[in-house]
């Protein structure tokens, strides 16, 4: 599965609307196979949304989103994870063994309403139940 | 944590004011949220405080040119500097800035503070201004809603006709404008024309325009507003009531992408995107003989269909709330939302003039609601009251039976009683669908009730 993570400085970028690069990890059975660097320019929220699906991301990790980018890409078939922060290995770690959930990765603020795993394709998707 | 008077004094002063204004320290680290910011970014200070300033405050500039960054780096004050920042709900709130650094005793920089203040009532006002609407205004989460949104962004790409079908209030202006928006001519003009509202003559004036001395009264050339769309999109509202000799004209303007303004002889080319919209069957016109069948295939290239109100229930209470929000801002007002009781009449109401009129009732209850819960007694007389105005619609149902009944009814009305049809859509065989109307008691219209569409 791949799951992408726009980074900014090492850490996860706050706001995905505007972030400029995103790493993207190939992840089978808990370990990393490979992992790319993708830049994206994209200003538009459907070009960006566009751009990730053609990337063949699975999942996205991130920080803060707005709510129509979120829609596009669960529209688009990709999962969203957001509210994020951390440095990237540590979110990509914690992802890989499901300890995605814990309180250290989650953006203040936003634990009011719990990280709501939305994605349209759970059902079938084998591997990682986080 | 004993605090010196003075400090005191400035916690209670910053807690007044209405900006948001936060501190931190060399590592980016806050160190001081006051209020207002709790308010406008939706983070409490609790949790904000030691966080780094970026996952809290979330700014569209974080990342490229973060106002405390370049203050801290060049020691020169940011000022009003027009942004947005993701709140804990994901929505962008529009901010201004600005920004200075914070030196101890020797004039060594020890940290920065961040002001900001929350431009959405001046967003609210802009956009009510200038009409100028994006895909984030349309609100919906209903499948029917999202298969839209999936179209969307394609249909926007393209240079292609796009017909927008729907009944009155569902929205098919503001899908035209959020098209726009979306699309390669969004820095170009988007203009409306309703051609259902003006006789022929006015039409063509209106859209073609006219050189001087055209007509008695003609004293400049005037701009017809396909001139003034050329480069962006122009919306054809109310097309299916257009007199056949007006469809001509369209006609050749849609295929040759010329037109002559009225008293000239001269063609002007024009590129433009054209969008119509009607809440007519348009199909239906043609058969009947009204409607030109060559300029329906020309308008009919992409489709999209907008779901009626009731037809999409679960997204009233997203409706209600943005409308809430729009006109606490509109009116400075602080309306907290619809009590439970209220939002079972808003959700089982059958809105004829759906979005809109949902529109209009909270606007309604506005008026009368002070501030608070939006109460039933708040709600234009027609919707209060123990007794229905509508035979045969129970109260918003509570138990799977009833919501069973509602699901069906509501199923079979959207295929204009074809039972059969409605069967399929539920994924029941017909004769299931027979057994449930008769065990759950349901009324329905007979076959084919008369169109209810009005122009």
């Amino acid at each position: 599965m791949r799951v992408a993570v726009p980074t900014w400085t090492g850490r996860v970028s706050p706001v995905f609307d505007v972030a400029k690069r995103l790493l993207v990890v190939t992840l089978d059975g808990g370990g990393e196979i490979s992992r790319e660097e993708a830049a994206i320019e994209e200003g538009l929220l459907t070009a960006r949304a566009k751009r990730v699906a053609q990337l063949g991301v699975d999942v996205l990790i991130c920080g803060g989103i707005s709510v129509p980018l979120e829609a596009m890409l669960v529209s688009a078939g990709v999962r969203v994870i957001p509210h994020t922060c951390g440095t990237v290995e540590e979110v990509i770690q914690a992802f890989a063994s499901g300890r995605l959930t814990d309180q250290t990765f989650l953006m203040p603020g936003c634990c009011g309403r719990r990280r709501r795993f939305r994605g349209r394709h759970r059902g079938g998707r084998p591997g990682f139940n986080t | 944590m004993s605090e010196s008077p003075e400090q005191h004094a400035t916690d209670v002063i910053l807690d007044s004011i209405a900006d948001g204004v936060f501190t931190v320290d060399a590592d980016w680290r806050i160190t001081s949220f006051n209020r207002a910011a709790e308010q406008i970014t939706g983070v409490s200070r609790e949790e904000a405080i030691g966080q780094r300033c970026c996952d809290v405050f979330r700014a569209s500039i974080c990342e490229s040119e973060c106002a405390l960054r370049e203050t801290l780096d060049t020691g020169r004050p940011t000022v009003n500097k027009a942004i947005y920042i993701l709140d804990s709900a994901g929505r962008r709130v529009p901010v201004s800035i600005s920004a200075a650094t914070l030196q101890d005793a020797t004039g060594r920089v020890i940290g920065g503070v961040e002001t900001f203040r929350d431009l959405s009532m001046v967003e609210e006002l802009r956009k009510e201004l200038e009409e100028k609407y994006t895909f984030a205004d349309i609100v919906g989460r209903s499948p029917a809603m999202r298969q839209l949104f999936e179209l969307l962004p394609q249909i926007a790409d393209s240079n292609s006709t796009v017909l927008i079908e729907g009944a009155s209030g569902t929205g098919k202006e503001l899908f035209a404008r959020a098209l726009h928006s979306l699309s390669p001519r969004r820095d170009h003009r988007f203009v409306a024309i309703n051609c259902g509202a003006l006789p022929d003559t006015l039409l063509e004036s209106e859209l073609f325009g006219y050189k001087a001395g055209a007509f008695t009264d003609a004293r400049h050339d005037k701009p017809g507003r396909l001139a003034i769309a050329d480069g962006g999109t122009i919306l054809l509202d109310e097309i299916g009531d257009v007199s056949p000799a007006m469809q001509s004209r369209l006609l050749r303007v849609l295929q040759e992408r010329v037109f002559e303004p009225l008293g000239s002889v001269e063609p002007v080319e024009v590129d433009v995107r054209v969008v119509a919209a009607t809440n007519r069957d348009l199909g239906k016109l043609v058969r009947k003989g009204t409607f030109r069948q060559d300029l329906f295939y020309r308008i009919n290239v992409m489709r999209l269909k907008l779901p009626e109100l009731r037809d999409r229930r679960e997204d009233i209470p997203l409706l209600v709330d943005r409308f809430i929000s729009k006109f606490n801002r509109l009116q400075s007002k602080d309306v907290a939302g619809v009590s439970d009781e209220t939002m079972a009449i808003l959700m089982e109401h059958d809105y004829p003039g759906n979005v809109r009129e949902l529109e209009n009732i909270v606007e309604h209850a506005f008026v009368l609601c002070r501030g608070g819960l939006i109460e039933p007694h708040h709600l234009p007389p027609a919707m209060r009251g123990g007794v229905d105005s509508k035979p045969g619609r129970a109260r918003f149902p509570r138990t799977l039976k009833a919501l069973e009944a509602l699901h069906i009814a509501d199923a079979i009305r959207r295929h204009g009683g074809n039972r059969t049809a409605a069967a399929k859509e539920l994924g029941i065989n017909p004769s299931t669908l027979f057994r449930k109307i008769k065990t759950l008691g349901i009324e329905l219209p007979e076959r084919e009730p008369p169109n209810q569409n009005q122009a």
